[in-house]
């Protein structure tokens, strides 16, 4: 799962490029007007990778992004999205699947599936039996991303790789000084706080985030804001220290720091207690009009070398085993984009939440935010 | 009112130099931008006048009473009111009220409201004001309006609202800016009386702009005609029209003829004058009047008599032809064209029938008039 | 004689009736519809459904499912109730904000020279040929730490620490009465502009002094587009959903957060609906109220 709120003018900038895509594609499909409409997180794919579809199949692709699972699931719930390909993030895409949203991929017409990776496909088989609706995109994980300096600074002893970091008060109280900014996104953030508390992160019973509400309530006041790509931007600036997100961002903020050579040395870290990683789908609705389309797409992106190019640009692993001998080292050889065994221990996945438990979730997600 | 008119006759403070005058405009000049309002004007008015300024639009006349009211100030020169000058009090502290054209009552307000306004402004008591008030309703005969807001009431009777407003303050001076434009005829007329006798049962200073000249002859002491920010003339009503001194207040003033005339000679006050066809025209005036000026002859149509026979006596007559009659009930006027193409007007009263007339159009008739009928203009 | 049927008077008072029951009145229904359904991992995501294969059966069945649970739902947590409240404060206090500042605009506008009046005139008018949105990232550039209003400060040394605007209520103050100003200046410059000179020369002539002169008859007569403006920036305000989401603060709850997050975060469509119906009959008070006046208004003209 990427982000739940875009920077506005990545989102911007993100659009005019698919539209002046859509429009030089436009003169190359000629006759017979093959198109393929698709919906994927906002700054998520190289350009390059999506002209070269359109060169090599004559369909059109109309790309459009959007900024949160939230606004994908309402969209597809409502019905007629228009939408033939879309990424949601493996959790909402589960019970997705439940309401009846998918369409089964015709695996015929993927042969490029024998790229995929067992490990990945085992762990999505949680969200999507027998990976018969979805294949990965992109994953990641949630972690900590912080400025060097500026913690050794305020803590010298920091405790970097854990989640004391953010939610134990002594230690949070002095970062405050130098800031921190956590995701805006319970369900992100609230099943790590479990884990860290010693809970089962899968029993979200009211008892259980009532406990979480109130060590999340201590902290609070440390806590200078809950957003949900801001901190790409102040971590590289260095107005905060430390920011709970996602790893690809965090990498994100690490290359501009290093780009503006400010004395900024952003690291990113997967918490020991324990933290969440996610997987971004794609998926074909059930009422898409280019399904036949939307599995050539899925079988170009699946080309080893074309997804090397998408992690490459994005700085995501991809569950696509064969790539990973295209991608630059510093990508593979990095553990906290491709983790290796002992970090994966620490890693779990969430599976999706009924409608009552993601109520409880979100209500405690207010609750410690507004303190309502 | 039967002897109103033989008060105002003894009424004239102007003449009276031991007198000093309520208001004194002294060498005003107002301009808006390039536009001269007013033009150096010197001018005087007195304690219980009824003063009127008459002009068409645009002579200055509603600038003269936006200075007065402190909506404006001037250019040049002082105003004073009661020796003390006034040019740049602001119009809250005047002792000065005006009734405004349009009314401009307010219209949240109830009659009541708004006639008690500026005694409340004044910070007046509850009572006083109530009293006051009450009386102000008796005086235009409003007693059961007060609670109505000025949208339920009839145009005359805003008209008395505006006016009772005004007065409830007991101005020093009242200026009414074209009070009955908005009435019709009749009602005008009765107002005109009725304000007449207010003021002269008031002993207030009133200073009425209007364009009416019959307004202002039938109400006024003493008019000032004006034209271009200039007062052209100053005087009481019946010299205004008997003996104007330009031909444009002989103009503006009612009806009049213009003969231009060269004067030929004269024996006193007897002038021998000829015009330009040659015919020769005699006329005793007090005016001092040059050998071999030219001059115009301004003869109201009411002194002008139209008979079918040469008329006898010392009168001056010219022939012509009927050209044209209006009728408008009491009077007729006769236009008739003389040889050289000009009309004259003749007016008369129709003390027959219509139907019994002698003359009519296209008949050959004498216009006539008396040696001292004509007024002598120089300008 | 029987009289024709007049369809041309008919069509005039059929269309606008019309365009409310299609635009308004219908999906109202819906909405309406939702609220009393049940949520479900389904697609619509709500039951039931009306089935009309089945006949009469599926018609009763349907309404035999529909209940107010959901209405029920937003007495048992008091957030909402707490929403409803901040957004009338956060209404309220931004309403008499815009007034302070739109009625003296509005009174200068009214008051400038002739040949002014269209300039100024467009210059409130001009930000709506921007994208409203775009305007409120506009002041998070303005607003934030490193914006300009901090680096402006900084640079004279009013401030040596920026100050904390954005992601606040203040900030969300800033964006409603940014936003909604020409929907209050608008009004009340066309009642101002209307207003008879006059009136305040009899003020002045009767012995008010110029303050005294407007409160006693600017301002009482300005009061009709007074109302109306505050009407236009209190209702939309109350409602607000994307200005608080953009420039306020986590803390800042507001009913259209409240319902977007019932909505999208809790894909809770019968909830949301209930917060929608309940906004809806909550601002219907003070437009029929709004209505009332203005119908008295135009009596009083009349």
């Amino acid at each position: 799962m990427k982000k739940t709120f875009v920077h506005f003018k990545k989102l911007a900038v993100s659009a005019l490029v698919a539209t002046t895509l859509a429009l030089s594609v436009s003169g190359v499909s000629s006759a017979e007007e093959r198109t393929l409409n698709v919906y994927n997180w906002s700054d998520y794919v190289d350009n390059d990778v999506l002209k070269e579809f359109t060169e090599k199949t004559g369909i059109k692709v109309n790309y459009d992004v959007f900024d949160t699972n939230e606004l994908l699931e309402t969209k597809l719930l409502a019905g007629a999205s228009g939408y033939d390909l879309v990424v949601p993030s493996a959790n909402f895409l589960g019970r997705q699947i439940e309401a009846g949203v998918f369409q089964k991929l015709d695996k015929s017409k993927i042969p490029n599936l024998s790229n995929s990776w067992d490990m990945i496909n085992q762990r999505i088989a949680a969200y999507d039996p027998g990976n018969e609706y979805s294949v990965n995109y992109l994953w990641g994980t949630i972690g900590i991303g912080y400025s060097e300096e500026k913690v050794k600074k305020a803590l010298p002893d920091a405790p970097v790789d854990s989640w004391d970091m953010v939610f134990k008060p002594e230690v949070a109280s002095k970062l405050a000084e130098c800031g921190i900014y956590v995701l805006d996104s319970p369900s992100e953030i609230i099943p790590p706080a479990m884990k860290y508390l010693g809970l089962d992160p899968t029993d979200l019973s009211a008892d259980n985030l009532k406990k979480v509400e109130e060590m999340l309530l201590k902290v609070r006041p440390y806590i200078k804001k809950f957003h949900s790509s801001e901190y790409i931007t102040a971590l590289a600036n260095g107005d905060i220290c430390v920011a709970v997100g996602y790893s690809g961002d965090i990498f994100q903020a690490e290359s501009r720091a290093a780009e503006a050579k400010n004395g900024i040395t952003v690291k990113y870290s997967v918490p020991k207690e324990g933290s969440l990683m996610w997987f971004d789908q794609m998926a074909i609705p059930k009422d898409a009009k280019n399904v036949a389309e939307a599995h050539e797409f899925i079988n170009f992106l699946m080309e080893p070398k074309n997804m090397a190019r998408i992690s490459d640009a994005v700085s995501y692993a991809n569950g696509n085993k064969a790539s990973q001998e295209f991608i630059k080292k510093e990508i593979t050889s990095n553990p906290a984009i491709y983790p290796t065994e002992d970090v994966l221990k620490n890693l779990f996945t969430m599976l999706p939440f009924d409608s009552k438990t993601q109520r409880l979730v979100n209500r405690t997600w207010t609750a410690v935010k507004s303190g309502q | 009112m039967a002897d109103a008119p033989e008060q105002r006759k003894v009424f004239a403070p102007w003449l009276d130099t031991t007198q000093k005058p309520l208001i004194r405009f002294e060498n005003v000049t107002k301009r808006f931008g390039d536009y001269t309002a007013l033009d150096n004007l010197t001018l005087d008015i007195y304690e219980r006048e009824f003063f009127a300024l008459l002009g068409p639009s645009g002579c200055g006349k509603t600038t003269m009473l936006r200075l007065l009211a402190g909506f404006e100030t001037p250019t040049s020169g002082r105003i004073l009111i009661g020796g003390e000058d006034i040019s740049h009090v602001p119009p809250n502290k005047r002792p000065v009220n005006m009734m405004f054209q349009s009314y401009a009552l307010f219209p949240h307000m109830t009659v009541e409201k708004n006639i008690g306004f500026g005694l409340k402004q004044e910070g007046q008591s509850a009572e006083a004001i109530n009293e006051r008030v009450k009386e102000m309703l008796a005086l235009v005969q409003l007693e059961p309006f007060a609670q109505r807001k000025p949208h339920q009431l009839s145009g005359g009777q805003r008209q008395r609202v505006a006016l009772a407003r005004s007065l409830a303050k007991r101005p020093t001076l009242l200026l009414l800016d074209e009070p009955l434009g908005a009435l019709d005829k009749k009602l005008r007329e009765k107002t005109q009386f009725e304000l007449m006798t207010l003021q002269e049962k008031l002993g207030m200073t009133f200073m009425i702009v209007t364009h009416d000249q019959e307004e202002a002859m039938t109400m006024a002491s003493r008019i000032a005609v004006m034209d271009k920010g200039v007062v052209m003339q100053l005087d009481t009503p019946s010299d205004i029209y008997e003996a104007p001194n330009s031909r444009y207040v002989a103009d503006f003033i009612g009806n009049v003829n213009f003969i231009e005339c060269t004067v030929i000679s004269h024996n006193g006050q007897e002038y021998q004058l000829k015009d330009k066809q040659g015919n020769q025209f005699r006329l005793i005036s007090e005016v001092q009047l040059e050998t071999g000026s030219t001059i115009w002859l301004a003869v109201r149509p009411e002194k002008v008599i139209v008979s079918k026979e040469q008329p006898q006596g010392d009168v001056n007559a010219v022939q012509g032809i009927v050209w044209d009659i209006a009728y408008s009930g009491d009077t007729s006027t006769y236009h008739v064209r003389l040889p050289d193409g000009t009309t004259l007007k003749s007016e008369m009263a129709n003390l027959r029938r219509v139907r019994n007339r002698p003359i009519t159009w296209e008949d050959t008739v004498w216009l006539s008039w008396s040696l001292t009928a004509a007024v002598p203009l120089k300008r | 004689m029987q009289r024709q049927f007049d369809w041309g008077r008919f069509l005039l008072i059929a269309i606008p009736f019309l365009w409310l029951l299609i635009f308004f009145l219908l999906p109202f229904a819906i909405v309406v519809k939702i609220s009393l359904s049940d949520t479900a991992n389904a697609l619509p995501p709500y039951v039931p459904t009306l089935n009309l294969s089945e006949g009469w059966s599926g018609i009763t069945s349907f309404f035999s499912q529909l209940d107010l649970e959901s209405f029920a739902w937003l007495l048992d947590d008091k957030i909402y109730f707490l929403s409803y409240l901040n957004s009338l404060k956060i209404a309220f206090i931004s309403t008499l904000l815009t007034l302070l500042i739109g009625y003296p605009m509005a009174y200068g506008l009214a008051k400038a020279p002739q040949r002014w009046r269209t300039v100024l005139l467009m210059l409130v008018i001009l930000p709506f040929w921007t994208s409203f949105l775009i305007r409120v990232y506009a002041w998070i550039g303005i607003l934030k730490p490193e914006g300009l209003l901090n680096m402006g400060l900084m640079s004279i040394g009013l401030i040596d620490q920026p100050l904390a605007i954005i992601n606040t209520p203040t900030a969300v103050y800033i964006g409603i009465v940014y936003s909604y100003l020409p929907f209050l200046v608008l009004p009340l410059y066309a009642t101002l502009e209307k207003l008879d000179q006059t009136l305040i020369e009899a003020a002045l002539d009767l012995g008010c002094s110029p303050i005294q002169a407007f409160w006693k008859v600017t301002f009482p007569l300005s009061l009709p587009g007074v109302v109306a403006g505050c009407f236009l920036v209190f209702i939309p305000a109350m409602g607000e959903f994307v200005i608080p989401d953009l420039l306020g603060g986590s803390d800042t709850i507001m009913i259209g957060k409240t319902l977007w997050s019932e909505f999208f975060g809790n894909r809770d469509w019968p909830v949301a609906s209930a917060v929608a119906v309940v906004l809806l009959l909550s601002l219907v008070v003070p437009i029929v109220i709004f209505q009332r006046i203005q119908e008295r208004q135009r009596e009083a003209e009349a």
